[in-house]
């Protein structure tokens, strides 16, 4: 590449189109070579650094607005107010930044037998619970599938495997009238119980990073009198760690996001899920004196907070997850 | 290797029926064998025993949750079941077929006269105009993938802040879908902040059907960006870089790399990104549901409702086992997608 800058190659003699010689001198300042100047690679780095730049943060605004306008409608004191809240509050409610939050967790009273903290304690256990005993289990197996040679292993594996093709809704229907005449409905257990059981996908995921740990730490072990328990506790939960967490927070997520089947499983107020009383708040309070729709939105910041501090806190790991199972598809 | 093991399994029991021909191949290593049986069939079984019990949880709650759920779901599908409890119901001399046709509610879905009451009424409106509603948000996949492609593209060129830009995508993966729900109904209300932002003055959330279905192509295609672009920087980073090199002393430019190398090599991404997403996608059902309401309400219902929120509002109708058959009916519907997928990359490794 010859690095003449803004310089012409052809002489200015020979006749060129005037207005190609004036475009191709503006394709030159940005680096572009052209048949009458040549090309600098350096401007030109830069002119294409400057257009992602710019393409990329159009995109990051566009991904956090909506968040953005979360915050800042919720302080708003009327409804109309909150409507029209575009990049700033239009009004600030009395009592300060924190009045519509404090008021709508008084508002979850509205539920029969709960209230705020009882139905955030709920989500806690339907996220924690399942997803610890899930994610143990799935490890379990995954170990085995990837590291025991046992009878029947390509079997097992491929039956686990093929269940993941039936779609969850198309089972929801029966898993619901099992529930309910196992009588799990109407006390929170339906979300409990069936995650503990592990999950085929989070079970996949961390076999295809325990392949990549050596066997030769098994071999010592078992050379040493460990049994398969001890190494699974000894080894493979601390050496597979970083896929465990990663998965673990996922499902994690997954469980606190939930809506489908919160929505079927669960019967009565008292054991209800945040996404299902978040979804039913605005028609039990829209009747109140003082209601306001940036309540409304200060729960949605509300149900949204744990699962951000958790992403903010661990972002490393599970975007490296995810990456993980990119490059190895 | 296996086959060795299944030999000295068999040996023990010393029935000497296996074929004679196996028994003349093994015969000469079957002193030594019989030498080592023992250990090694300790450490064999021993495997085969902790093999299973460490699967065995995982083995039965998909045999549980999702086989037998299943077959229960066919089952039901051809009866009349209308959300008894269900093991008296099995047991029962209700359990039977809905007027003694058992292909009843199959047949009912595709029916096209209009009667009276539920069991006469044809369904065949409902049944393609939510799943014509479930392929059309479906429209999002290709959309949502270019501009991923893109923006990976972008983060993947050597430049600052790459993984700042990349928890910032993403952070709309993360994010509770009912939250967002609830935010997008006001964001695109027709006072509401995209519209001013924009200076329209769109209709957006009680317009046409079309421009219903738009806002909620939107939303799904804003959700999902950050994990396809996380998987499509994966892809790209593992992109040989020296096919790069070549390419670029032999004088292609840019444009050129990106359609001939960048591009089959991000192909796998690629594929895998489609099939998950397209079975994903025919599942739709929450952000429908939470913007505009359940199928029944006025103004919803073929319009906007995707087929899971159909089959939803007929459970809720009580109609537990036309519920049933519209499930298995999903379920064939997305294998079929499935299969169909996997025949076109079957095609392209051909070609």
């Amino acid at each position: 590449m010859t690095n003449v800058e803004n310089e012409a190659i052809v002489p200015a003699a020979k006749k060129v189109n005037p207005v190609y010689r004036a475009l191709c001198k503006f394709g030159s300042f940005f680096g572009f070579g052209s048949k009458l100047y040549g090309s600098n690679k350096r401007r030109k780095k830069i002119f294409f650094d400057v257009i992602t730049y710019v393409i990329l943060v159009v995109g990051a605004l566009t991904m956090v607005y909506p968040f953005w306008w979360m915050l800042v409608a919720s302080v708003n004191g009327s409804t109309v107010d909150t409507l029209q809240t575009v990049f700033w509050p239009k009004s600030l409610i009395e009592g300060g930044i924190f009045e519509n939050y404090a008021r709508v967790i008084e508002k979850f009273d509205a539920f029969e037998g709960a209230n705020y903290w009882r139905i955030v304690l709920n989500t806690v256990i339907y996220s924690v619970v399942p997803v610890v005993v899930g994610v143990i289990v799935s490890a379990a197996a995954a170990f085995a599938f990837a590291k025991i040679d046992f009878k029947g292993k390509n079997i097992a594996f491929f039956y686990c495997m093929f269940g993941i093709m039936i779609p969850f809704p198309a089972l929801i229907i029966v898993q619901y009238c099992l529930y309910s005449a196992f009588n799990w409905t109407t006390n929170g257990l339906a979300m409990i119980i069936p995650g503990c059981f592990g999950s085929v996908m989070t079970a996949f995921f961390i076999r295809q990073y325990l392949y990549s740990l050596p066997t030769s730490i098994m071999e010592a072990a078992k050379i040493d009198g460990a049994g398969y328990w001890r190494i699974f506790w000894l080894f493979i939960i601390p050496l597979g760690m970083p896929a465990i967490m990663a998965q673990g927070i996922l499902s994690f997520m997954g469980a606190w996001n939930n809506y489908l089947a919160p929505e079927m499983f669960i019967r009565t107020e008292e054991w209800y899920h945040m996404s299902i009383a978040l979804s039913n708040l605005e028609g039990r309070i829209s009747s109140d004196p003082d209601y306001n729709m940036a309540q409304i939105i200060a729960a949605s910041v509300l149900a949204l907070i744990p699962v951000l501090v958790l992403f903010g806190i661990f972002q490393k790991t599970i975007i490296g997850s995810i990456m993980l199972t990119g490059s190895k598809e | 290797m296996e086959k060795e093991n299944a030999v000295m399994d068999t040996e023990p029991a010393g029935q000497g029926a296996a074929a004679p021909v196996t028994e003349t191949l093994v015969a000469s290593g079957t002193a030594a064998a019989i030498r080592k049986k023992k250990p090694i069939n300790r450490a064999k079984l021993q495997d085969n025993l902790w093999g299973w019990a460490f699967v065995a949880l995982l083995v039965i709650g998909t045999t549980l949750f999702v086989y037998v759920a299943f077959i229960l779901t066919l089952i039901l599908s051809f009866t009349n079941y209308e959300g008894q409890a269900l093991f008296k119901y099995f047991g029962s001399k209700q359990f039977g077929s809905f007027m003694n046709d058992a292909l009843f509610w199959y047949k009912y879905m595709f029916r096209a006269e209009s009667g009276s009451g539920w069991a006469n009424a044809g369904d065949m409106v409902n049944f393609w105009g939510t799943l014509g509603n479930s392929v059309f948000y479906l429209i999002g996949i290709p959309i949502g993938m270019i501009l991923s492609v893109g923006i990976a593209v972008c983060m993947s060129r050597d430049i600052k802040f790459t993984n700042t830009f990349r928890v910032i995508y993403y952070i709309p993966t993360v994010a509770s879908v009912v939250s967002i729900s609830l935010v997008w109904n006001r964001l695109f209300d027709i006072d509401g902040a995209i519209n001013s932002i924009l200076g329209s003055n769109v209709n957006w959330l009680g317009g046409e059907a079309t421009i219903r279905k738009i806002t909620i192509l939107i939303l799904t295609t804003w959700k999902g960006l950050g994990g396809s672009v996380i998987l499509f920087v994966a892809g790209m980073n593992g992109v040989n870089a020296s096919y790069h090199e070549a390419a670029e002393i032999d004088g292609a430019n840019a444009w050129h790399i990106f359609w001939r190398i960048t591009l089959p090599q991000l192909y796998p991404t690629i594929f895998y990104v489609l099939v998950t997403s397209v079975i994903n996608g025919m599942q739709i059902y929450v952000e429908p549901e939470l913007i505009y309401g359940s199928f029944s309400d006025p103004g919803v219902g073929v319009a906007v409702t995707p087929f899971v929120g159909y089959i939803m509002n007929v459970v809720s109708d009580q109609y537990y086992a036309y519920g049933c058959a519209l499930s298995v009916m999903l379920a064939i519907i997305i294998f079929i997608f499935t299969l169909v997928e996997f025949g076109l990359d079957a095609r392209r490794d051909k070609a």
